[in-house]
């Protein structure tokens, strides 16, 4: 690999660099973190609400029974997404530009999966009872579903959660360790304990390095499978604009797009508050937004792959939902998903804006909304106006509704400044690999 | 440092240096070596030349049990109390399907950390001398030895390149 | 009769003291007069009261004059549901909704709940009975001849008793309701005179024209008129009616017409005229003494007034000779909207046509005598009376003049003039509000009554429970009065009132020769009155016939628009407002609720640029209203309508302030015979601020999706189904069908999926419950949805939840109109839409908890203990059936004591769980015990649903599919039966069989 970038440090910088993120925060960080426990409180305080007065506060509209919260919840699960694949996927692929954003991408998905995890208990009816999804023996002798989609759901998310935050750990230790032996006081009794006693030793290594392949070997198939089940609780109804077998692909990709445009949004001002840019640059952004590329040119293509099934199938509520969604009452929601998506990944083709950083924080504000709206518009313009026209009924969204979204980027928030905060953000580690040891004859 | 094992320490800055000292300690008869790297190096690996790590019988055993478990309990729960909806079978292969692959990476997941814990625990030598640099910049070759082959392995381990030695006793 | 315990009212004691039934004597002398002072539950227990199981009483309906029989169903000694009484003739078991919400009229939370008098500031105090009586007997002796009394009750013992105390005193009676139908009761006296109402038999017409006459809604009974009406226009032995209705707006009753022309308002006489015209010059067999009408109808020929009436001739001659070929055919008129000031020459007119086409005496039968009361004249001339201070006391009865009557005509001013007004209202209404003493009468399911709505019908009423306040029957305070005043009062003497009427029914017991009076009483009570045939009699035209003239009617004042108010069947005359039931129940026709509004034209609509939910003003000479625009393609371009019954100022928490009153726009009816609802002419001004209307309807267009499928009476007669109609009404062009051999294997898939199964409980035969709809019956009355509401503990929302589509009613009525565009004309078509109980439910395998599932009879379950409210369920229902409680609706739904109307036998949902229709469940496991007890299987028949027993129209049929013999199954293998959404393979358990149209050329 020629042009494989090779990060022009010394494993010692490496170890100062990164460790040097952990030393006192700035004022941003201060503020963004203050920021995002104040979201947090607005959803916390939107939650407390529902349980007291009833999901009702929610601008549900029959027959739109599902609207932004699972809009949300879809959204989350997406982001994370990116973090796997960058994580398992491309590490599998041994490609080793991955090696310096994939532990802040992980973290993204470990918290955005966590985030995600919150919605299917704000959105059902009786919160107080969510423990009913699981199989757990009970007086009634009563065993859940299992040939509901939102079974799969609960198996697939908790699994999705379980397993990442594990890769996640997996990956930290040895840079915990490294921090340990950077470090001094209470700080350096705290990493020691986190680093369940790594020392990088030769039966360390030979372990690890297996244990985190076979890791990353079964996240690969689960990531994939996540957002395939999570677009099933959709495709396997019979909802005109839901009922597709396009979805699951349609949907991964989604996720991926999504994820990434949230790993620019993250990284962009992250590696400037924490200093790294030398250790984040030009080359991987790039190479991000080549992925952005692809996955934005696979939605393309579901799109209109969704539009010509509707028109070629002659199926009548077909194709009512999807005139409908391009030009009935929610034409602004439904166009802003094809542009932002669609359209919007398209100028990634140009290698002037892969590495134009401003312009990909804007791209990726768009990506945001635009993957936000696309579960939306797939979501309630489908509910909205499906078999029975008499039933059919537009949705308001409320205080209700907006809080919740604003309190879960401020648990996310939450969560993920304190961890770049506390916990190596860049994998030292596998940046040293990546950089060939010193040689006594030279040369390397 | 008195519970320590007794041998000698030696540190390393070039990987050549280190990988020469391991080759040459193992052709000395010293294979049971414990060497530091900040990074898994492939180098290093190939001097010690370690059996493929048996991490992957727990991974596969975690998978092939969380799957058959995925299916058993959902034919067994379904069949416990026999419930019809949607006009569909009251236990039916594909939705279970779902169910299985999941439970088979949870397990798998899970069984293949454990096997790492595991192993690192049981094959590791207790109370090795270790250096805190050894997780930032240098290799660290620890040969374990009786206190009167030290100042042979010590000499050894400078001739390779060590830029450091200690003894530990 | 001990009166010191008259007070110290204790809500409690309906749990204890017991009701009388109708089947058993020991109780009878027990109820309306002795309390219980203690609370000793079933201590020593009743021998017609069994926990948990229903006790019923027959009694007669007070919500309108119609007078229909009732079945009281009431658990632990308090009324839960009104049933019609299928002994009744008037109603044959069958309800109306304004009928069943009769129990949230007993329940009202706004009910005044005791005697009060005014106070010297303005307000009202408690006062005990004693007292309010003797103040009331002093007042009414001491005003003598200066008394006068406004009843709305019908004619029975308690009217004879009101008649006779006041005419001891020198005072008079006026009876009247708003909607009286004077016009009718004039053209009778003018076209034959004869006075009387006559009984219509919609069921043998053939052919029936509507002029105007809402008689689905408001005109005479509309429960008997729609029995008819469906018997005879349902589709039945290849046959059906055919109606016409000719009105500038589209009611209920013209949108169950196969025809509606939008004729110009006032037009009606002249063209019931014209017809009678043709009819007499075309044929001969008209009766002798119509032949004499020639001359007078000459000026009618339809050439010479087709052009004012918005009908060509040749429409005009094709409607009088289809209706005099059909034999029999009925004509009718007289309804509110066409009530303008020639209604009662458009009565006489169409008296005139049914005359004519020979069918007074057959579809019209003159003897009936239907219950009227006096009219407006007669309350006009007493308000005249008023204003020129010659009452000195007034009281009002079951009567509320001050919000009934146009506010121009000067009502409350003339009720200021009279210094003493008593009221007995059970809400304090806008009449009551001005009355010095309130004497609030027990509903009629608390007190004996009873009445004769038509000759030959003696309807019983009896108290079904205890007073839910502290009230009493009229009657017993007119008999206290007279015994507190004595003097002319002194001959009206009786131990109580009930003892009062008992003595009445002796006399009618002796003049049937029933031997032993106790015996007599009990069945006839338990029967729930006496129903004998009423008398026929002929009748002959009168002179007056000769002076009819079919002249429209002069509108006053200015404006481009004329106002037509509709009165609807759920709100009545603004009776029903103070119900929750009714206010959510969808108007039928514009499927709005809780809000008033103003129909408008949609053509009309643009030409003003008003979108749906602006609010428009309308001005007329006497006054204006503010309502949300509704764009209703069923109205005239010329014309604006808005509802009655809404605009109340003083009515309880559920209608006061709620929208505008239509009748403030009329002017004073004056001298008029009645008050002429459509008179006034009004200016549409618009006000550029809007308001979300709160109708259930989300598209008024079924978009071809065939949820309301239709077919031609040839095609019905042929047999087709409504797929091979609608395939050869396109021309029978190419179809993609299934070969025989995928057929086979879907066929085969299916039995191998019902093979897997059969496990555990589901193993063995089972009744597969079902229902059959008929749309060629259903009117969409919707008193199926209100017997939803009472049987199954639906909660009512409100509008604001209304508003985001959160309604709760498991039963709908959608309404999907066809046509109306580029001239075509406007179809109507009603679907009762509710859980289809599908076998292949979509709901039930996408619910994680299993809390929708199937059980062995075929029920589409829902558990609600066991929901956690995913939605997804209502997510994947193709019909859309299934209701979330977005709130603690079961909490804020029920303020005391509406709670007391919830039925025992079904849960009230909690907030968060999903809710559906469950084929009332409870019915048919309460049919299965009862029918368990008896050793024996279920028969067809044993349980019915509520809607199933409500239809007025009976259009729905519930049953055990599985019993080839059921009236379901039968009905079901109609070739017109079809499955809505069929083509999703949910396979619902409910047939919807095809409406049959009928055209001009039918």
């Amino acid at each position: 690999m020629a042009h494989a970038y090779t990060p022009a440090q010394t494993h010692a910088e490496v170890t100062r660099d990164v460790v040097a993120t952990l030393g006192t925060p700035s004022r941003g960080y201060v503020m963004m973190l203050a920021g995002a426990v104040g979201l947090f409180l607005v959803g916390l305080f939107t939650f407390v609400m529902l349980l007291k007065e009833g999901l009702g506060l929610a601008g549900y509209n029959p027959p739109v029974m599902w609207s932004t919260y699972i809009t949300t919840f879809v959204f989350w699960v997406g982001i994370g997404h990116a973090g796997t694949l960058i994580s398992a996927i491309l590490f599998l692929f041994r490609s080793q530009w991955r090696t310096a954003v994939y532990r802040a991408t992980e973290a993204m998905t470990v918290f955005a999966v966590m985030t995600a995890g919150l919605f299917p208990i704000i959105h059902i009816g009786r919160q107080w009872v969510f423990y009913w999804l699981l199989p757990y023996p009970n007086q009634r002798y009563l065993w859940p579903n299992f040939k509901s989609p939102l079974l799969w759901d609960v198996f697939a998310i908790s699994t999705y959660l379980t397993v990442s935050t594990t890769f996640l750990v997996v990956g930290l230790v040895p840079d915990i360790a490294a921090v340990r032996d950077q470090v001094s006081g209470w700080r350096k009794k705290l990493y020691a304990a986190c680093s369940l006693g790594w020392t990088g030793s030769d039966n360390q290594w030979r372990h690890y390095t297996r244990g985190y392949l076979y890791l990353a070997a079964l996240a690969t198939p689960l990531v994939l499978s996540v957002h395939s089940v999570v677009s099933w609780d959709f495709a396997m109804s019979i909802i005109p604009g839901w009922h597709g077998t396009i979805f699951a692909p349609y949907f991964v990709a989604g996720a991926i797009y999504s994820g990434i445009g949230m790993v620019f949004t993250l990284l962009i001002p992250l590696r400037k508050m924490l200093r790294v840019e030398h250790m984040i640059v030009d080359y991987h952004f790039d190479n991000l937004a080549k992925l952005t590329l692809f996955t934005g040119s696979i939605l393309f293509y579901a799109y209109a792959m969704e539009y010509f099934v509707a028109w070629y199938s002659g199926n009548p509520f077909e194709q009512v939902t999807f005139w409908r969604r391009a030009f009935g009452p929610m034409w602004w929601a439904g166009w802003s998903m094809i542009i932002c998506n669609a359209f919007v990944s398209q100028l990634l083709w140009f290698r002037k804006i892969r590495t134009n950083l401003t312009a990909l924080f804007i791209i990726s504000i768009f990506i945001n909304i635009g993957m936000w709206f696309e579960r939306y518009v797939i979501i309630v313009s489908s509910l909205s106006n499906d078999y029975e026209p008499w039933a059919w009924g537009q949705l308001n969204p409320t205080w209700a509704d907006w809080g919740i979204l604003a309190g879960s980027f401020g648990w996310f928030g939450m969560y993920f400044l304190l961890f770049a905060r506390t916990f190596p953000i860049v994998a030292i580690q596998e940046i040293k690999e990546t950089i060939p040891f010193p040689r006594k004859r030279g040369g390397h | 440092m008195a519970t320590m094992t007794p041998g000698v320490l030696g540190s390393f800055v070039h990987v050549d240096a280190a990988t020469d000292a391991i080759r040459a300690l193992k052709a000395q008869g010293h294979t049971d070596l414990t060497v530091y790297t900040p990074a898994p190096n492939h180098e290093i690996e190939e001097v010690l030349d370690h059996p493929v790590s048996p991490v992957r019988l727990f991974t596969l055993v975690g998978g092939l049990t969380g799957c058959a478990a995925g299916f058993a309990m959902t034919f067994w729960m379904s069949n416990d109390w026999p419930l019809l909806v949607g006009g569909k079978p009251i236990a039916t292969v594909p939705p279970y399907v779902v169910l299985g692959f999941e439970l088979m990476i949870l397990l798998g997941a899970l069984s293949t950390v454990a096997g790492v814990i595991i192993m690192s625990v049981v094959n590791a030598r207790k109370r090795v001398p270790y250096s805190e640099k050894f997780s930032d910049d240098h290799i660290g070759v620890f040969v374990p030895c009786r206190a009167e082959q030290a100042a042979a392995v010590e000499s050894l381990l400078k001739r390779a390149g060590s830029v450091e030695v200690t003894h530990a006793a | 009769m001990d009166e010191t315990q008259d007070t110290g009212m204790d809500r409690r004691r309906f749990l204890t003291v017991l009701g009388v039934t109708g089947a058993g004597t020991a109780a009878l002398s027990g109820c309306s007069t002795d309390r219980v002072q203690k609370l000793i539950p079933y201590l020593v227990q009743s021998e017609d009261q069994v926990p948990g199981i229903p006790t019923y009483y027959a009694s007669t309906c007070t919500e309108c004059a119609a007078g229909c029989g009732l079945h009281v169903k009431t658990r632990e000694a308090r009324a839960i549901k009104l049933e019609g009484n299928p002994a009744h003739p008037v109603n044959a078991g069958k309800l109306c909704a304004r009928g069943q919400a009769g129990l949230q009229s007993l329940y009202n939370p706004n009910r005044v709940r005791g005697p009060k008098n005014r106070q010297a500031d303005g307000g009202t105090a408690d006062i005990p009975w004693n007292d309010a009586i003797a103040e009331f007997a002093a007042k009414a002796s001491a005003a003598g001849g200066r008394l006068a009394v406004i009843s709305g009750a019908g004619r029975g013992t308690f009217s004879d008793l009101l008649a006779a105390w006041t005419a001891a005193l020198g005072g008079r009676v006026v009876r009247y309701q708003p909607f009286d139908h004077e016009p009718m009761v004039a053209a009778n006296r003018q076209v034959f005179g004869v006075a009387g109402l006559p009984s219509h038999d919609f069921a043998s017409a053939k052919f029936i024209v509507s002029f105007g006459a809402d008689f689905l809604e408001t005109w005479l009974a509309p429960v008997e008129n729609q029995r008819g009406f469906a018997a005879s226009h349902g589709y039945h032995d290849g046959t059906k009616s055919r109606h016409v209705a000719l009105s500038p707006r589209m009611s209920l009753t013209g949108m169950n017409a196969d025809e509606w022309f939008a004729i110009v308002p006032g037009a009606e006489a002249a063209i019931a005229l014209s017809m009678a015209q043709v009819i007499l010059a075309e044929r001969s067999s008209a009766p002798a003494d119509a032949v004499a009408l020639r001359g007078m109808l000459a000026a009618y020929a339809p050439e010479q007034i087709a052009q004012q009436t918005g009908l060509t001739a040749d429409q005009i001659k094709l409607l009088a000779r289809e209706f005099v070929s059909a034999e029999p055919s009925l004509a009718v008129a007289g309804g509110i909207g066409s009530q303008h000031a020639g209604a009662a020459q458009l009565c006489a007119a169409v008296n005139i046509l049914n005359y004519v086409a020979g069918n007074v005496g057959t579809t019209v039968r003159f003897g009936a005598d239907l219950d009227a009361g006096d009219g407006y004249a007669a309350l006009a001339a007493l308000q005249k009376q008023m204003e020129a201070g010659e009452i000195a006391v007034l009281v009002v009865h079951e009567a509320n003049p001050v919000y009934a009557l146009p506010k121009s005509s000067g009502f409350a001013a003339a009720m200021a003039k009279v210094p003493y007004k008593v009221s007995t209202a059970l809400v304090l209404d806008e009449t009551a509000a001005l009355c010095d003493l309130l004497l609030p009468e027990s509903h009629g399911l608390e007190r004996w009554d009873d009445l004769r709505p038509r000759a030959g019908v003696q309807s019983l009423m009896q108290p079904v429970m205890e007073p839910v306040f502290d009230t009493l029957p009229t009657g017993e305070v007119l008999l206290r009065a007279a015994k507190a005043a004595g003097g002319p009062l002194a001959s009206l003497q009786a131990a109580s009132w009930e003892e009062y009427l008992k003595a009445r029914w002796q006399g009618v017991a002796k003049a049937r020769g029933a031997g032993d009076f106790p015996t007599f009483w009990v069945t006839t009570l338990a029967a729930g009155g006496l129903y004998d045939a009423a008398p026929v009699s002929a009748v002959k035209l009168a002179p007056g016939a000769q002076s009819v003239v079919g002249t429209s009617p002069a509108f006053t004042g200015e404006g481009e628009f004329l106002f037509a108010p509709s009165a609807s069947s759920l709100l009545y005359d603004g009776r029903g407002t103070d119900k929750p039931w009714l206010l959510e129940n969808p108007d039928p026709v514009t499927k709005i609720t809780w809000q008033s509004w103003i129909e408008i034209h949609p053509e009309t609509a643009a030409e003003y640029d008003v979108r749906e939910g602006e609010i428009l003003r309308l001005v007329s000479a006497s006054g204006s209203i503010e309502a949300p625009a509704y764009l209703y393609p069923g109205i005239r371009r010329d014309v604006l309508s808005a509802p009655l019954g809404y605009g109340h100022t003083s009515f309880g928490q559920y209608a006061t302030g709620r929208g505008a009153n239509a009748l403030d726009l009329l002017a004073a009816p004056g001298d008029a015979a009645f008050v002429p609802y459509v008179s006034t002419r009004v200016r549409l001004e618009k006000t550029r601020r809007y308001q979300k209307v709160a109708k259930t309807e989300g598209s008024n267009r079924q978009l071809g999706r065939g949820v309301a499928e239709a077919m031609s009476l040839g095609a019905a007669r042929r047999g087709l189904t409504p797929e091979e109609a609608h395939h050869e009404e396109a021309g029978g062009g190419a179809h993609e069908i299934n070969t025989a051999r995928e057929l086979d294997a879907i066929a085969g898939f299916a039995a191998a999926q019902k093979a897997a199964t059969l496990k555990g409980n589901y193993a063995g035969d089972h009744p597969q419950w079902g229902m059959t709809i008929d749309l060629a019956k259903c009117t969409g009355c919707s008193a199926c949805v209100t017997a939803c509401y009472a049987e199954n503990n639906i909660p009512t929302v409100g509008e604001a939840d209304v508003l985001r589509g959160r309604e709760m009613s498991w039963m709908r009525i959608e309404r999907y109109y066809e046509g109306g565009e580029e001239g075509e004309p406007l179809e109507t078509r009603f679907v009762p839409m509710l859980c289809q109980h599908c076998a292949n439910a979509p709901c039930e395998p996408v619910c994680p908890v299993y809390a929708a599932y199937h059980t062995p009879d075929g029920l589409n379950g829902q558990v609600y203990n066991r929901c956690v409210g995913t939605r997804y369920c209502s997510n994947n229902c193709p019909y859309k059936v299934r209701y979330f409680n977005w709130y603690a609706y079961n909490k804020k739904a029920f303020p005391e004591p509406l709670n007391l109307q919830l039925n025992p036998d079904v849960t009230v949902r909690a907030r968060g769980v999903m809710e559906k229709c469950t084929f009332c469940v409870q019915r048919i496991r309460g049919a299965q015990n009862a029918a368990a007890l008896e050793r024996r299987g279920l028969r067809d028949g044993d349980v019915t649903s509520a809607c199933a027993q409500a239809c007025p129209s009976d259009a729905i049929i519930f049953g055990d599919r599985m019993d080839p013999a059921s009236r379901v199954a039968l009905s079901a293998a109609d070739p017109r039966g079809y499955h809505v959404f069929e083509e999703t393979n949910v396979r619902p358990s409910i047939t919807y069989l095809a409406k049959v149209l009928t055209g001009a050329e039918a």
